[in-house]
């Protein structure tokens, strides 16, 4: 598979620079995730309890927990902008890949935040509302919450796994049964790593106040290090690369740390000690840490054959294009200077194209067009009319409504085609004069062959409204004597006007004159 | 084309962009910059006075301030950057390539800003005494730092209009202190205030318990600090508009608020003057201690400075019509130099995930995802600024005319890109669709299936 091009602007930064800043602001970001969304789940799941022993009164002890929310999440947030910036610029292919395969829930994550953001905070700082409100909000934002790392982790499991893409489109841009595992054990691992976290974090805060407290919080300590053992040979098992000599070093580390850890956290509860800091915390970070390089060695491998694939390609394509580049900014240049504020200009961009530099309807694509467009020299109609066909345009043709320009602007075009072609003057005469005689007959033939689209008026027919394109209203709109002759005897191509040829050429001049007459009796 | 394609479903990639990009204006300047602002200016005072009305309207105007802040402001902030990397991936990554530092440097503001107005927040019992001094410089601080971000955006923003000579130089500084730089920066700080003046003043009549004299004063005292940013910031915001290309100028119009500002100027001027007096009748009613004129005009006078704000961020959004980078990239992420080269080469061949997808392309699949690719940054189908109603009624050949032309026919919008057998595909597949003999259910993801029922 061609993996595309990286961007065509270089990376302003060096490579390892890159990586190593991204590990460390990630590592930064995910310690304040973690203390987030277990701050959360200790709150919640302690007011849960308490309500249920009935000890709301005595109690609102999530609210102290709860105000530390706001600090968690404010860095967590701050925090995560340095890895999502360096991510970008280190793996854009990948990282952008990942997000757009699951734009939705990419979206949704900003939503999700404010909701979880917005209720814990108000809950936080206005504890004594009534318990169910507490309940239903806490609820709603625990859950929106608990969704965000799950889509932050589906997007990340996308990223590191190129050759799934592909796969992941085919099926309807979702997981097959075993990423789903694989992205399901993630993201319970971070989940449980909250909980540790959570728990050591406000343990520190009860140490030296409430005994009861601080033996509860290492109960949530003890069972969230379980849980991430369990979880965590899960995770081993369900990669999708066989894990190499560094991540089995990073697992035993990890395990030497939990178990560690669980000491620690077990010792305190048995002989009533208070829980050894100066171990715990550099020990839970080590196990951040090597929990992140596992990741992180997962990617680099996962990575190791496009980043590079993405590069050439991106050069080469930049070579493929530098023949263009010159032309592109001088065309950029001519473009900046145009300025639409004047009705040549407007003619000369939005109408010649088709129209003609000279309004003679021969514009240079003329040609492309079956009803080809209007001789704007030749015709003679009115501002409400042109008005008319700037709102509508002509169905049928490949003229479009030009709406787009406001009042001003279409005033200064109309005002433009009138200066140059008169189109808003009375028509010329007709200098064919033709004999009473044959124009009677003209009227006649007027009445028997062209009102039947045209109308006995001009104005057209019920029915001829709907053709595409419906004739001219005659009495707004007539081409001048000698292109109207035209018309009559060559027809208007395109459209149902066909070539009137086999009448007499005074009888073709006499409708000449009903035409003019039309616009001029009515519209003028 | 290096990424798969996602269009935001009915309002459109343009409108969810402008809605969290305006929310977290109001809250980034309004809020971080301004209300901080009045919060300071009503310690510091009580400081001063050794008030205790003062220290504690800074004090309960505090606690809504920083979860908005940090609640809202911060996650519509990063959620621009969120809602971007997904609409267009592409037009952000190249912004981040050349924008780094900036980037980099605002992260590290950023950051700080959070610090301090968490010690800020936290501290407010603690830090009292010989200490109070201290707390007010935080506050202080906090303001610098939150203008710091906004001096670092702006360069980024003030590029996206003004790129003046980097197409050619590719110089980070010239980007960077860009020609709309300075107006743009000045608009922002003034509305700032502005913005930040008229929520205190919200806050001090609808939500703080005080008593009558002090809310008077208060009122007073605030309207007076508002009397500066209010004139300065229509002056800004003129100040600025100077400096938008000529090129460019003539957008202005269609960019507004409403499309009947652009129609009818004599309804723009009576409205904005209208607005205009609404607001200096508040500083009136404010400075002269009345504060039940100052209510009933306060929530109108923030609305309309909200309006005001909005309109501006459309106006600098819209007015750089064509181009995403000026001299780079086009609207829809197509690079000025890729222009000639589709379409000599041709769109497609090089449209990376189209070819995965699709390797089999039926022609309407292709036309669907050239539509997409050309327009989708702004059309949708079906949504808004549906595609169907540029193309219903027009014929097929000239559909296919039009599409060729959209750069000087609609001073807005960038040209089409791709071969001419590629035109074809794109005008059949959307006249097509204007005629309703074809219809299409998927409106996110292209290209779409080959086949779909309903």
């Amino acid at each position: 598979v061609n993996f595309g091009h990286d961007l065509l602007l270089n990376p302003p930064i060096r490579e390892t620079a890159l990586r190593g800043l991204l590990f460390g602001t990630f590592l930064l970001h995910m310690l304040f995730v973690l203390l987030t969304v277990g701050t959360a789940i200790l709150a919640l799941s302690y007011f849960i309890h308490a309500w249920w022993d009935n000890r709301l009164s005595e109690l609102r002890w999530d609210k102290r927990i709860l105000r530390m929310f706001l600090m968690h999440k404010s860095l967590a947030v701050v925090l995560g902008v340095g890895p999502l910036l360096l991510i970008q610029v280190a793996f854009t292919i990948p990282f952008f890949t990942g997000v757009t395969l699951f734009s939705p829930v990419w979206l949704l994550i900003i939503l999700l935040l404010i909701i979880a953001f917005i209720s814990f905070d108000s809950l936080g700082h206005k504890i004594d509302v009534h318990p169910y409100v507490h309940l239903v909000a806490g609820i709603v934002a625990m859950a929106a919450l608990l969704a965000v790392p799950g889509f932050f982790v589906a997007v990340l499991v996308a990223t590191e796994n190129p050759e799934r893409w592909l796969a992941v489109i085919q099926n309807g841009f979702g997981y097959d049964a075993r990423l789903t595992l694989h992205w399901l054990l993630r993201y319970l691992h971070v989940i449980g790593a909250s909980v540790v976290f959570g728990a050591v974090f406000h343990y520190l805060f009860v140490v030296h106040k409430h005994e009861g407290k601080r033996r509860e919080l290492l109960r949530w300590l003890v069972f969230g290090l379980l849980v991430q053992v369990a979880g965590g040979i899960a995770l081993y098992w369900s990669v999708l690369k066989p894990p190499d000599v560094a991540v089995y070093a990073y697992l035993s580390i990890g395990i030497v740390l939990t178990a560690l850890l669980v000491w620690l956290a077990t010792r305190p509860m048995r002989a009533d000690q208070v829980l050894h800091y100066g171990l715990v915390v550099p020990a839970l970070l080590l196990l951040l840490m090597v929990m992140l390089l596992t990741r992180q060695n997962f990617q680099d491998r996962g990575l190791s054959g496009v980043m590079p694939v993405a590069k050439a390609n991106a050069r080469a394509y930049g070579e493929r294009l530098a023949p263009y580049e010159k032309e592109a900014l001088e065309r950029y240049r001519r473009r900046m200077d145009i300025v639409y504020d004047n009705g040549p200009t407007i003619y000369q961009q939005s109408c010649s194209f088709c129209h003609g530099p000279d309004g003679l309807g021969d514009g240079p694509e003329a040609g492309e067009l079956q009803v080809p467009p209007e001789a704007l020299a030749e015709i003679r109609t009115t501002r409400g009319y042109i008005e008319q066909i700037f709102a509508d345009g002509v169905d049928g043709t490949a003229m479009p409504g030009f709406t787009y320009y406001d009042r001003r602007r279409r005033r200064l075009l109309i005002t433009a085609l009138d200066t140059r072609w008169q189109v808003l003057h009375a028509p010329p005469p007709v200098e064919h004069k033709v004999a009473k005689a044959v124009m009677d007959s003209a009227r006649k033939t007027w009445s028997n062959t062209c009102a039947g689209c045209h109308g006995p008026d001009g104005r057209g027919t019920a029915q001829s409204a709907g053709f595409k394109p419906p004739p001219p209203d005659f009495t707004q709109y007539v081409p001048v004597p000698s292109r109207a002759f035209n018309i009559i005897t060559r027809g208007y191509p395109g459209t149902l006007m066909s070539s009137h040829s086999y009448l007499a050429a005074d009888l073709r001049w006499g409708l000449v004159t009903i035409v003019e007459e039309m616009r001029t009796k009515d519209g003028a | 084309m290096q990424f798969p394609y996602f269009q935001f479903p009915i309002l459109g990639d343009p409108l969810i962009i402008m809605i969290d990009a305006v929310l977290h204006v109001f809250i980034s300047h309004g809020v971080a910059i301004g209300v901080v602002a009045m919060i300071l200016v009503a310690e510091a005072l009580g400081m001063r006075r050794e008030s205790d009305d003062w220290e504690n309207l800074a004090e309960a105007a505090a606690k809504p301030t920083v979860i908005i802040i940090t609640g809202i402001g911060a996650v519509t902030g990063v959620g621009i950057w969120f809602v971007t990397s997904s609409l267009v991936p592409a037009g952000i990554g190249s912004m981040l390539r050349v924008f780094f530092w900036p980037w980099f440097t605002e992260w590290v503001v950023f950051f700080l800003e959070v610090v301090v107005i968490l010690i800020y927040y936290f501290t407010w019992k603690r830090w009292t005494g010989h200490l109070k001094k201290y707390h007010v410089a935080l506050a202080g601080a906090y303001v610098i730092l939150a203008s710091a971000s906004a001096f670092l955006i702006t360069g980024i923003l003030g590029f996206m209009l003004t790129s003046d000579g980097w197409p050619w130089t590719k110089d980070l500084a010239g980007a960077f202190f860009n020609p709309s730089f300075g107006p743009q920066l000045a608009w922002r700080v003034a509305i700032s205030i502005t913005m930040g003046g008229l929520l205190m003043i919200v806050y001090l009549v609808f939500f703080h318990s005080a008593t009558r004299k002090f809310r008077a004063e208060a009122v007073h005292r605030y309207a007076l600090v508002l009397s500066v940013p209010l004139p300065a910031m229509f002056l800004f915001g003129y100040w600025w508009f100077t400096t938008v290309p000529v090129g460019f100028r003539t957008h202005a119009k269609p960019s507004l608020l409403m499309w009947a500002f652009a129609e009818n100027v004599p309804l723009f001027w009576m409205v904005h003057v209208s607005a205009a007096v609404l607001i200096v009748a508040l500083l009136v009613a404010g400075i002269h201690k009345r504060v039940l004129a100052t209510r009933i005009l306060v929530v109108p006078a923030l609305a309309v400075v909200f309006l005001f704000v909005a309109e501006f961020e459309r106006v600098r959004e819209f007015i750089r019509g064509p181009y995403l980078m000026p001299g780079y990239m086009y609207a829809n992420t197509v690079l000025l130099s890729e222009k000639d080269f589709f379409d000599e080469h041709g769109m497609l061949p090089y449209a990376h995930w189209f070819n995965l997808m699709a390797p089999e392309a039926t022609d309407r699949q292709k036309g669907a995802f050239l539509f997409a690719q050309n327009c989708g940054t702004c059309h949708s189908i079906g949504g808004k600024n549906d595609i169907r109603d540029r193309f219903r009624g027009r014929s097929r050949d000239g559909a296919y005319v039009i599409i060729g032309h959209t750069e000087e026919m609609v001073p807005w919008m960038p040209p089409f890109s791709g071969s001419d057998k590629e035109r074809r595909l794109m005008s059949d597949f959307l006249v097509g669709l204007a005629e309703g003999r074809d219809t299409l259910f998927e409106t996110t993801r292209y290209p779409p299936p080959a086949k779909e029922t309903p």
